[in-house]
């Protein structure tokens, strides 16, 4: 079981004065059950390599292999249905993709598009609802009156309702505030370790992949710089200077209170751990 | 989607690039008239290697007009077929079964298939040189002398350009939700008639929604940065006319003038 990118290109409108190369020779195997972040500057290929996990690009060369399935440039490519049932896709600015007059009947829309009943894909829809935090006094309305970060919810629930094992997420807290980014990324963390399913999130957002990933794939103009986890990336200043990315503020930090010869331990990474440390330390 | 070639302008640096649109649009519509003058197959080969001289001084790729020709692929046998089964003039070339069929059923359908060519060659020729906000303001210019019949010619002007500066945005929506409903299961390629609905409602009520918010932000973005309906508004880019644009006015007139002769003494 695996999820592996072997010698892949993609190229955009190939053959047309439009032609762009947006993903050359990636060689990339993501862990499964793991929370990995896709960071890397806009333009660098993020979506266009998600979009490659369930069949909505194909390959221009190399081929992509999600457990079963086997994506080959040049060969046709059949079983997109189940691929797409196993790996539930949520774009950037999802919000845009509801349609149905009533939430209930939008998020079980994924589900019977799979050839599950109509009973049961109203069940399922109820517990991806209560899952992303909206309840039964929401199933009726239109999606079309929630707020931005509401209609987001129930994009997102329209996913999780088809019962995916690898969840895939283009920058899912853009455009929400502080207190919904984090909670909406609080609950792909316990998708990913309660339910066992495989997460991909791509962001910009450096404290997110901090706080919440496991794992760390860095993209640069469209060729893979790095793929490691999360604690050596960021102990590693060398490895944010190459991906050019500004690291997140306790990592700063931290670099700060070394130059003035206080050494603080890697697994130490949120504020609250520094805090602790420190006044044990003072306390010696 | 993103494959769509007709009607799309390519950034290149050529003579036909730094024409003054009213020029290119003046000299098309003349072009085209001269297509429509019935004067023969001379009077055709004199327009099509006009044309595809013109392409190639464009700089365009030959290929790239040929793909924009193909959306007229279905049409031209259509058009090919109704005239098989309704012309019934000339001479009978052949029967199959109750379908006879005479020679100026293929004549007539080669004459339309022709004249569609090259209309579609010439109109590539002038969107993919022109920019579309040039256009407009070619468009507006020429239509200057309608404002003193009350016709709102500068209003025509802005919504014919803010639709052209939508359709790209719009196309690269459509297909952002497309693949969006497509993870979702949707099949747009196969399936039943009934769920082949269910998809083209699955991506028109997002389209519809997204298209009224845009307006919406767009009016107030106008509005704040001053836009009046109907206010006297200067230009920051005004056209003007060089050597070229006479050149290329002359000859294209030419070509009419020449067709209409051909027409009247040669028939």
């Amino acid at each position: 079981m695996s999820i592996r990118f072997e010698k892949v290109d993609f190229e955009y409108s190939p053959n047309t004065p439009f032609a762009f190369k947006a993903l050359t020779d990636i060689d990339l195997e993501l862990s499964k059950d793991k929370m990995t972040a896709i960071i890397g500057a806009t333009g660098s290929g993020k979506s266009t390599l998600v979009q490659h996990l369930n069949a909505l690009l194909l390959p221009t060369g190399g081929k992509v292999i999600v457990d079963e399935h086997t994506i080959e440039a040049g060969k046709k490519f059949v079983k997109t249905k189940d691929l797409r049932h196993k790996v539930g896709l949520v774009f950037q600015f999802s919000e845009y993709q509801l349609f149905e007059e009533t939430i209930i009947k939008d998020v079980s829309f994924g589900p019977k598009n799979f050839g599950i009943s109509e009973a049961e894909a109203i069940e399922k829809a109820k517990r991806a609802l209560k899952t992303v935090g909206l309840d039964e006094s929401y199933y009726e309305r239109s999606p079309l009156e929630l707020s931005g970060g509401q209609k987001r919810r129930v994009a997102i629930a329209g996913i999780l309702a088809m019962g995916p094992d690898i969840l895939v997420l283009d920058e899912p807290a853009a455009g929400l505030d502080p207190q919904g980014a984090e909670q909406m990324m609080t609950l792909f963390r316990k998708l990913n370790k309660e339910k066992g399913i495989t997460v991909l999130v791509v962001t910009h957002n450096m404290e997110h992949v901090l706080k919440y990933c496991d794992e760390v794939v860095v993209l640069d103009h469209g060729k893979l710089l790095m793929h490691t986890d999360m604690t050596t990336f960021f102990e590693n200043e060398k490895y944010m200077e190459e991906a050019n990315i500004n690291p997140p503020s306790i990592i700063r930090f931290k670099a700060m209170l070394r130059q003035r010869g206080l050494d603080i331990p890697s697994d130490i990474l949120s504020i609250e751990d520094l805090a602790r440390y420190l006044s044990r330390r003072k306390g010696k | 989607m993103k494959n769509v070639t007709l009607g799309r302008y390519i950034p290149l640096d050529s003579f036909f690039h730094k024409l003054d649109p009213r020029s290119k649009i003046c000299a098309m519509f003349a072009i085209l008239i001269a297509i429509f003058i019935p004067a023969g197959w001379i009077g055709y080969a004199i327009i099509g290697t006009v044309i595809v001289s013109c392409i190639f001084i464009a700089k365009l790729q030959l290929d790239f007009i040929i793909k924009a020709m193909k959306p007229m692929l279905m049409m031209m046998i259509f058009l090919f077929v109704i005239n098989l089964l309704v012309v019934k003039t000339g001479d009978l070339l052949f029967t199959i079964g109750p379908l006879t069929v005479y020679t100026d059923a293929l004549t007539q359908t080669a004459y339309i298939a022709v004249r569609l060519v090259l209309m579609i060659m010439l109109t590539t020729l002038l969107t993919a040189t022109t920019k579309p906000m040039d256009m407009t303001l070619g468009i507006e210019d020429l239509l200057a002398p309608l404002e003193k019949l009350k016709v709102p010619t500068h209003d025509i002007a802005m919504m014919i350009s803010l639709a052209l500066r939508f359709i790209p945005t719009l196309i690269d929506e459509a297909d952002r939700i497309l693949k969006a409903q497509s993870s979702r299961g949707v099949d747009f390629e196969n399936g039943k008639f009934g769920e082949k609905i269910t998809a083209i409602v699955s991506l028109i009520v997002p389209m519809f929604v997204s298209c009224f918010q845009r307006a919406d932000d767009l009016a107030d973005a106008m509005e704040a940065r001053g836009y009046v309906v109907g206010a006297k508004r200067v230009r920051y880019k005004t056209l003007k006319f060089h050597g070229g644009d006479y050149v290329v006015l002359i000859v294209s007139n030419l070509i009419l003038v020449g067709m209409i002769l051909i027409w009247i003494f040669v028939k």
